[in-house]
C-alpha cells in the first residue's frame, strides 16, 4: 500500500460526511440524531459532519418507515450521492416498519427495498451512542482502500 | 502560491492535528440501569404468553419453545424498549434496566382478566363454546358427557335459547371456545389495567 494511499485511509477515516434522510418518523430517531450533534455527544469530535446535502455525503443515514411519497425519492437521494457511499437504517421503522407495519397502513418498510442498507441500528428510538458507534463502525469499511478496490 | 502556504500552516498546526486525530472524548458507553432490550434473566418461563400479550409492538417477542421448556425471544428490530414485558412477566424471565425496580417501589402492577363477549347475531346458541371449554367440564363433569347442565358455577352455558356468561372472572383465556365457535360469534378479550398494589388485592 502506497503512503499516499495510507494517508488517504486516515483522514478519510476522520472525515465522515453525513446525511439524512426522514422516510416518514415520527421525529423519535430525528431528536436522537439531532442529540449525537449537541455538546452531550458531539459527533463532530470524532470527524462526523452532518449535511442536509446528499452530493456532500458518504453516509445516508435512513430515518423512518417509507411512505409512499418517499418510495422513489429515497432512491434518487441515493442515487446523488457520490461513490463510495453507504447508508445506515436508523431506529425500527426502515428495518421493520416497527409499529406502522399493521395491516391498513400507507408505509412500506423496510427500507432495503429501496436502497443497500450497510447497517442496521435497531431501536424505539436508538441511542445516540448507539447511532454513533454504527457510523464508526461502517464508515472505515466502505473508505478504506477505496481507489484499490476500484477495477 | 501564498494560499497552499497558507493551508499548510494551517494543517500542521499541533492544535489542529490533535483536533482532528484525536476525539475530546472517549466514545460514551450506554449505562447499565438505561432500559435496554429485554435480556433473560434464567428463570424458568411457564408460557404464559403475558409478554406477547402486552406487547404493543407488532412481531417484537415470541414465546419459542426449547429443548428444555420455553423461552422468549426479543427481535430488536421491532421492539421499541417500552419494558412492557418486563413488568407484566409474573415469574420475572425477562430483565431491562431498572424497571423492575421501579415497579417495586412505587408497588405497581398489571392486573388482568378476561372478558367474556357473545354476539347474539351471530351466535346459533349450538352450544358448543360451553361444551368444549375446559373449566366448564372441570367444574361441571355432566356437561362433558351430556352436553347439558344446571350448574350456576360453570363460565357460560345455554340458558333460555342463548348463551349466557355467568363467571366471566374463572375464564383462563385459552380461547378454545373461540376457536369451536363456527360462526366466531363469541370472542375473549384480555383486559390490562395498570394498578398500585393495595388496589390489586381488593
Amino acid at each position: 500500500m502506497s503512503i499516499l494511499q495510507k494517508i488517504k485511509n486516515t483522514v478519510r477515516s476522520r472525515s465522515i460526511h453525513v446525511a439524512y434522510v426522514d422516510v416518514g418518523s415520527c421525529n423519535g430517531c430525528d431528536i436522537e440524531v439531532l442529540a449525537c450533534l449537541a455538546p452531550r455527544y458531539d459527533i463532530e469530535q470524532y470527524g462526523i459532519y452532518v449535511h442536509n446535502n446528499p452530493r456532500e455525503a458518504d453516509v445516508l443515514l435512513v430515518i423512518g418507515s417509507v411512505t409512499p411519497q418517499w418510495v422513489d425519492k429515497l432512491r434518487e437521494i441515493w442515487d446523488k450521492i457520490p461513490d463510495p457511499k453507504v447508508a445506515v437504517a436508523i431506529g425500527n421503522c426502515p428495518i421493520s416498519g416497527c409499529v406502522y407495519a399493521r395491516r391498513g397502513t400507507l408505509t412500506s418498510p423496510p427500507a432495503e427495498k429501496y436502497i443497500p442498507i450497510a447497517a442496521q441500528v435497531p431501536g424505539c428510538p436508538p441511542r445516540p451512542t448507539e447511532i454513533l458507534n454504527a457510523i464508526l463502525s461502517v464508515a472505515p469499511l466502505i473508505f478504506k482502500d477505496y481507489e484499490e478496490k476500484q477495477p | 502560491m501564498r494560499s497552499i502556504i497558507y493551508y499548510l500552516r494551517e494543517f500542521l498546526r499541533p492544535e489542529w492535528i490533535r483536533k482532528f486525530f484525536f476525539a475530546k472524548t472517549a466514545p460514551l458507553e450506554t449505562p447499565s440501569y438505561f432500559k435496554g432490550y429485554p435480556t433473560l434473566t434464567g428463570n424458568e418461563c411457564t408460557a404464559c404468553l403475558s409478554c406477547m400479550m402486552i406487547c404493543p409492538a407488532p412481531k417484537a417477542i415470541a414465546v419459542l419453545r426449547t429443548r428444555d421448556g420455553w423461552e422468549p425471544e426479543i427481535y430488536p428490530g421491532h421492539c421499541i424498549r417500552c419494558g412492557l414485558c418486563v413488568e407484566a412477566c409474573p415469574e420475572g424471565v425477562l430483565s431491562s434496566g431498572r424497571i423492575l425496580d421501579v415497579t417495586r417501589r412505587d408497588g405497581t402492577a398489571f392486573w388482568s382478566w378476561y372478558h367474556l363477549q357473545v354476539d347474539d347475531n351471530l351466535c346459533m346458541r349450538c352450544g358448543n363454546c360451553c361444551v368444549s371449554c375446559p373449566v366448564n367440564r372441570e367444574i361441571d363433569p355432566q356437561l362433558a358427557g351430556s352436553g347439558t347442565s344446571s350448574s350456576d358455577e360453570v363460565i357460560m352455558r345455554v340458558e333460555g335459547g342463548r348463551v349466557r356468561i355467568l363467571h366471566e372472572e374463572k375464564c383462563t383465556g385459552c380461547k378454545t371456545c373461540e376457536t369451536q365457535c363456527p360462526n366466531r360469534a363469541i370472542r375473549v378479550a384480555r383486559m390490562v389495567e395498570g394498578v398500585q398494589i393495595g388496589e390489586a388485592e381488593v
